[in-house]
């Protein structure tokens, strides 16, 4: 009896052990490294149009080339991608694809995704794929951009394409009111003077219609006088820093010198307007493009490094488009090996310059002659690409965490607020920090 | 007995019942998966998670599949403390897999696997089953998904569900929760029923108890008989034993002393008138009280038969006759063709004795020269035949020695014959009861 029982409790424990294995072989994915749901094609998440906003019709150019280099050198590797998706829409299918498990084995990544795709580790740490090639020398990259690929320092993707945030200055008007930047490191002192000499009435009509600046924001300042707004695990803002308070007076100053007009960017494209902060990318996209060379054609103009604050250096923010890999890709090395391609190839990352708007994020693709040629192509502008350069290299990299959008708008309420409201500004600064530190808290 | 079964049926509905949520809450999370999916609402849920969720169609897979294992853990039958210690600890393990699977929104299969534990505690010995039990609570108080938060990146139910409408959502958060109490009350009506169980085999126990006690008494009573049958017995024995004694002193004195004092009555007669006489008569009278004193000696020797406390029947037979024979110097021929080991200790004490009384009785009465003893089995009789060649005797008189042969042998349902016309002849046969000493000589 006791012989038929211990029998008996033998074939269940046998059957769930089974049972359990199975479970386990559907959780983790491991019947797919079966011979037959291997296979020898890596896919590519890709979108068809520019990162840039930029309609360039060479929307898969770069990619081609990078599988055409990546297949000579795996030849029984075939690189495949889903064409045609914008990349407005991008977004969506990549979480699509994500949660369905059927997410490409490498894909592009938008600034704005990556911290909630991080998040949720969908990503393959590259930490050991890094340390364990010793063809992959991370220091080739410009660090600012290397570093945009980690999130709670984990590298969990490599950059492709970057682009800092340069100042746009109408040279046509400097020239006319006979004013002159000195040089490369000047001031919020310097910027603030020009544009208060710069806006006038020009034709005498009683309204002012020439303007200092637009599009310069608090988040320029507080970038460029060395505030750092959130610790990196983003429980804590610090808008109670020293350094925020001039910052906050100097954006105040500014604005009291367009005297309640609104100025667009539509101003500065009809040479109304001396400064306009924007993206190496948008100067990019303007300038070779027959209709941007129209647009601008009115004045004379140039690209410097945005003006330091008091306590801050000549710095911005950096836009970088990255790659990540995979958490679940079944081809790990392959995989790594087309991102390497893709991110440390010359030949690759010097195409970006002709079949892009972006900057290489590799130091020695960026500073290179063949560069400055492809750049100054057609333009009759002299670009130092020593500031290019540097803009990459010391940008400001924002800290990596879920929410950081809905708390930049915050602070963004929290400026305004401050600002309008003419009252104490350390105040306002105690009163915003504690309620934005507990909404922070609260997620 | 009844109780035992409802017992095990309300197991079943909990079984079931489980499943039935488990299914439940993994086709809902499954359903609003894809539908964030199909709707193209994907990235809005991104927001909202905090890790990679499972991929929609492996839910319901994994829930059911380990839900089934534990259900086979469950139907496992052990005993022993360590076996049922590992079991109730793989079952919790894959419990809380099957809660984490569904995003811990579910935790009642920890109070399924209690329920299953708790119905081997009654059985076992083991000690610790109370802190198992324990155990066992605290894992159900602590898988909680906002505790649970701070150490599992995990995705709750509420975030799936906010793919519905909020109407839609309370109503399918109720009817979770609804399933969620159906399971508490049953597993509350299953430890009642346990419990019930438990007290009425308390109860049996008691009454059986009182009935051993009310057994023991009587059975002492009994006791108390025995021991009063027991001297009664005594006593039967001991009168036996003082008639044997009558009969023997009957035997030995009662003959001699009345020649004796017929004797002496007739010497003081004769005396005066022929003192020559009187002195051959005195003569007479001291043979005889020698032939008394004799045969007193012979009584009390034949009343403590040692050589049958020393040896076994056949030896002190053996040695019996050699005495005899060298007392007597008649010619004793003795034949035993069957074994004698068969017998208790009255009946080797008869045999003996009515052996030694024959020889005796030939010497004396018979005057014989010559005597033979045969001993053979027939069928379950023993047969004792004792013949001697003396004057034999034609119109016997049965004496207290022939008497007191056939009352002994009566005693053992045997049964004496015998015969004076030439020599004398003894038959006595004496029944051997089957099954003792287990001898079988056919």
């Amino acid at each position: 009896m006791n012989y038929i029982k211990n029998k008996k409790n033998t074939l269940i424990s046998i059957l769930c052990i089974f049972l359990l294995i199975f479970i386990w072989v559907i959780y983790t994915n491991v019947y797919k490294q079966l011979p037959m749901f291997r296979d020898k094609t890596i896919t590519i998440g890709v979108f068809s149009d520019s990162y840039w906003e930029v309609q360039n019709g060479y929307s898969y150019r770069i990619l081609e080339d990078a599988i055409a280099i990546f297949e000579k050198e795996h030849p029984k590797i075939q690189v495949e991608y889903v064409s045609g998706i914008l990349k407005k829409d991008y977004s969506e299918w990549l979480v699509e694809q994500l949660l369905s498990d059927n997410a490409p084995d490498i894909f592009f990544i938008l600034a704005e995704d990556f911290n909630d795709i991080a998040e949720i580790g969908a990503l393959k740490d590259l930490t050991p794929l890094i340390a364990e090639d010793n063809t992959f020398q991370k220091n080739r990259f410009y660090s600012s951009a290397y570093q945009c690929g980690q999130y709670h320092g984990i590298q969990y993707s490599l950059p492709y394409e970057c682009a800092p945030k340069l100042m746009f200055v109408n040279q046509t008007i400097l020239n006319n009111e006979e004013l002159s930047i000195s040089n490369e490191d000047w001031t919020w002192q310097e910027f603030y003077n020009i544009c208060q000499k710069a806006t006038k009435d020009t034709n005498g009509d009683g309204v002012i219609d020439q303007f200092g600046t637009v599009g310069y924001t608090w988040e320029e300042a507080f970038d460029s006088n060395g505030i750092k707004l959130f610790n990196q695990e983003g429980t804590k803002c610090y808008l109670t820093d020293d350094n925020i308070e001039p910052a906050l007076i100097f954006i105040e100053q500014l604005e009291k010198l367009n005297e309640g007009y609104n100025i667009s960017s539509n101003d500065f494209d009809l040479g109304n307007v001396v400064f306009q902060p924007m993206l190496f990318s948008e100067y990019r996209a303007y300038k070779p493009y027959p209709l941007s060379i129209k647009k601008y054609s009115s004045f004379e103009w140039d690209c410097i490094p945005m003006p330091a604050g008091p306590s801050g250096e000549n710095i911005s923010t950096l836009n970088t488009l990255l790659i990540a890999m995979n958490a679940n890709t079944r081809n790990t090395e392959y995989a790594w090996d087309f991102m390497k391609v893709l991110t440390c190839n010359t030949q690759i990352q010097s195409e970006i310059f002709e079949y892009s708007e972006g900057v290489s994020v590799l130091k020695e693709v960026t500073e290179s002659d063949k560069t400055l040629q492809s750049l100054m192509g057609s333009s009759e502008n002299n670009l130092n690409l020593q500031i290019l350069s540097d803009a990459v290299e010391n940008a400001v990299i924002a800290p990596r965490f879920r929410n950081y959008d809905e708390a930049i708008a915050e602070v963004n309420r929290a400026v305004h607020s401050i600002i309008e409201e003419n009252t104490n500004i350390s105040m306002g600064q105690i009163i915003w920090n504690r309620t934005i530190n507990k909404k922070l808290n609260y997620k | 007995m009844e109780e035992t079964q409802s017992a095990s049926y309300v197991l079943v509905i909990m079984k079931n019942l489980n499943l039935v949520i488990i299914l439940y809450i993994a086709t809902l999370i499954t359903y609003s998966l894809s539908g964030y999916i199909q709707e193209s609402s994907a990235l809005d849920f991104l927001e909202n998670i905090y890790s990679m969720p499972i991929v929609a169609w492996k839910i319901p897979i994994l829930s059911i599949g380990l839900y089934c294992s534990c259900m086979l853990l469950l139907y496992i039958q052990n005993k022993s403390s360590w076996g049922l210690f590992l079991k109730v600890c793989v079952e919790l393990a894959i419990s809380f897999c099957i809660s984490y699977v569904i995003g811990f929104s579910y935790i009642g299969i920890v109070l399924l696997v209690l329920a299953d534990t708790v119905r081997y505690f009654p059985k076992s010995e083991w000690k610790w089953k109370f802190f198992l039990v324990i155990f066992i609570c605290m894992l159900y108080l602590l898988i909680d998904y906002n505790l649970l938060l701070l150490y599992f990146k995990i995705t709750p139910l509420e975030t799936y569900l906010e793919y519905f409408q909020s109407d839609v959502r309370s109503i399918l958060l109720g009817i979770k929760n609804m399933l969620n109490s159906l399971n508490m009350l049953i597993f509350i009506v299953y430890i009642i029923l346990l419990m019930h169980i438990q007290l009425s085999e308390k109860e049996r126990i008691l009454s059986l108890n009182e009935e051993l006690n009310t057994l023991n008494e009587e059975l002492r009573q009994a006791n108390i008989q025995l021991e009063k049958y027991a001297k009664e017995a005594e006593q039967a024995s001991k009168n036996k034993e003082r008639n044997r004694l009558a009969m023997e002193i009957h035997d030995a004195l009662g003959h001699a002393l009345t020649g004796i004092i017929t004797g002496i009555e007739a010497c003081a007669t004769l005396m005066d008138i022929a003192p020559e006489a009187t002195k051959e008569q005195l003569k007479a009278i001291a043979e005889v009280a020698r032939q008394g004193m004799t045969d007193v000696r012979r009584s009390i020797k034949a009343l403590r038969p040692d050589a049958l406390e020393k040896m076994d029947l056949d030896k002190a037979l053996i040695q019996m006759i050699d005495e005899m024979r060298c007392a007597t110097n008649a010619e004793i021929l003795y034949q035993c063709k069957t074994e004698l080991n068969c017998f208790n200790e009255e009946e080797e004490n008869t045999i003996y004795r009515i052996i030694q009384e024959a020889i005796t009785n030939s010497i004396r009465h018979g005057k014989a020269k010559q005597i033979q003893i045969d001993i053979d089995r027939k069928y379950n009789m023993l047969e004792v035949c004792i013949r001697d060649n003396g004057i034999g005797c034609i119109n016997i008189q049965e004496g207290f020695g022939l008497y007191h042969m056939e009352e002994r042998l009566k005693r053992l349902q045997g049964s004496l014959k015998y015969y004076g016309e030439k020599g004398f002849v003894v038959e006595a046969q004496v029944p051997i009861r089957l099954g003792y000493g287990g001898n079988n000589n056919d």
